[in-house]
C-alpha cells in the first residue's frame, strides 16, 4: 500500500519543501533553486501518473510495438517542463543579476517596493 | 513598507486557502498508481509506430501527435532566451579577450594541463554524441532538445578546458544568434510545409520511409533538426551573456 503511495507523497513533498524555501527564502538565487525543486515535484507527479506496472519504456526499437508499455504523452510533458523550467530559471537569474547590480542586494526582505 | 516575512507567510497562507482546496478534490480523485494506462497514451503506444515508422513514440508525441504545443514551447524557450540577452545585454565582455573581474581575496588557480588535455578528448566525443542523440530523436531515447542542450553544454567545456577567449572563437555571437533564429524559422516553416502540400499545419504528409531508418517519419526528423538548431543557439546565447558577466566592465563612455 506503501509502495502505491510513495510516488503522489515525493511529489507533495517535493512541492511542499520547495513552497517552504521560496516562502522563507532570503536569498533570491536560493529562491530560483526552491522553484527548481517544485518543479521537480510537477515530474515526480506526471510520470507516477503515466507508470503502469510490468511495461517498459514507449520505445519500440528493441521490442516490437504492442508490447505493453507506459504512458509517452506524460513523458512528453515532462520533456517540455524541463526545458521550459531551464529557459524560465535562466531568466530569473538573469533578473537576480541585474537586481544584484541595481540594488546590491538579493536579500528579498531588504528590497523596497519600487515608487 | 518592506516585504517581511509576516507578510510573505500571510501570502502564502492566502494562496493555499485558496488553492488547497482545489488540489485535496484532485488528489482524491487521481488514479490508482501503475494500474491502468490513460486511454490517450495507450493509443498512441498501440497507432503511433505503425503510422509513423518512429520507435520512439515520445519523440513522435512532441514533433507530429502535439506538434503545435511543441512549436508553442518552442517560442516560450526563444522569448525567454530574449528576455534574458535584453537583461544582460551591453556593458561587460562585448570585446572577447576582456580580463576577468578581479576580486580581492579570492585566489584565481591556474589552469590544469590534465584539464585542458582531457577536455581536448572530450569535447569531440561530446559533440559526436550530441549529434548522434539529435539525428536518432525519432528511434531511440533522445531528440532536438536534448541534443541542444548537450551541443551548448558541449561548447562549454571548452570554456573549462582552454579558456574563455578560446570559447568565444568557437561560438561566436552572431553565428549562434543566427542559428537559434533559423531553428525557430525553421520550426513554422516546417509547420507551412504541409500547408504548401495541399494539407493542414504540421499535417505529416511527407512519405514515412522505412521503419528504424533516421529518415523514417515524414516531418519528424525535420522538426527535430530545427528544434535542435534553436536550443543549440538559445543555450550558447545565454551562456555567452552570463559569462560576459564575469568579464571586466568597459570603460564608460566607449560605447
Amino acid at each position: 500500500m506503501l509502495l502505491r503511495l510513495l510516488p503522489w507523497l515525493a511529489a507533495a513533498w517535493l512541492m511542499a519543501v520547495g513552497i517552504y524555501g521560496m516562502v522563507t527564502s532570503r536569498h533570491y538565487v536560493h529562491l530560483i533553486g526552491c522553484l527548481s525543486v517544485v518543479q521537480s515535484g510537477t515530474y515526480v507527479l506526471l510520470l507516477a501518473i503515466g507508470f503502469v506496472w510490468h511495461s517498459g519504456p514507449p520505445i519500440f526499437y528493441d521490442h516490437p510495438p504492442g508490447t505493453p508499455a507506459v504512458d509517452p504523452v506524460m513523458q512528453a510533458l515532462v520533456l517540455t517542463d524541463v526545458v521550459v523550467g531551464a529557459a524560465v530559471s535562466a531568466l530569473l537569474l538573469a533578473l537576480a543579476l541585474q537586481l544584484h547590480k541595481r540594488r546590491n542586494t538579493l536579500d528579498p526582505q531588504e528590497l523596497e517596493p519600487i515608487p | 513598507m518592506k516585504y517581511s516575512l509576516v507578510l510573505r507567510y500571510a501570502l502564502c497562507i492566502l494562496a493555499l486557502i485558496v488553492l488547497a482546496p482545489a488540489a485535496v478534490l484532485v488528489a482524491l480523485h487521481m488514479p490508482a498508481f501503475g494500474e491502468q494506462l490513460p486511454a490517450y497514451g495507450a493509443t498512441v503506444n498501440a497507432h503511433v509506430p505503425y503510422m509513423r515508422q518512429a520507435t520512439n513514440v515520445v519523440t513522435a508525441i512532441i514533433f507530429d501527435v502535439r506538434g503545435v504545443d511543441t512549436l508553442g514551447e518552442e517560442f516560450i524557450f526563444v522569448a525567454a532566451i530574449t528576455g534574458l540577452a535584453v537583461l544582460l545585454r551591453g556593458g561587460r565582455g562585448e570585446d572577447a579577450s576582456r580580463k576577468p573581474i578581479h576580486t580581492d581575496g579570492r585566489w584565481l588557480p591556474a589552469r590544469s594541463e590534465a584539464v585542458a588535455l582531457l577536455i581536448r578528448w572530450m569535447l569531440p566525443a561530446t559533440v559526436a554524441f550530441s549529434i548522434y542523440v539529435m539525428a536518432h530523436g525519432q528511434l531511440t531515447p533522445g531528440g532536438g532538445f536534448q541534443a541542444g542542450a548537450m551541443l551548448a553544454s558541449a561548447l562549454l567545456l571548452l570554456f573549462l578546458g582552454d579558456g574563455y577567449r578560446s570559447w568565444r572563437q568557437v561560438t561566436p555571437p552572431t553565428v549562434m544568434h543566427v542559428l537559434e533564429a533559423l531553428g525557430a524559422v525553421g520550426c513554422v516553416g516546417v509547420g507551412l510545409l504541409p500547408l504548401a502540400l495541399g494539407a493542414g499545419f504540421l499535417e505529416n504528409v511527407l512519405p514515412q520511409g522505412q521503419p528504424k531508418s533516421l529518415t523514417g517519419g515524414g516531418l519528424i526528423p525535420l522538426f527535430n533538426v530545427a528544434v535542435g538548431m534553436a536550443i543549440t543557439g538559445g543555450f550558447a546565447n545565454a551562456l555567452v551573456e552570463f559569462l560576459e558577466e564575469t568579464r571586466e566592465p568597459e570603460a564608460e563612455g566607449e560605447q
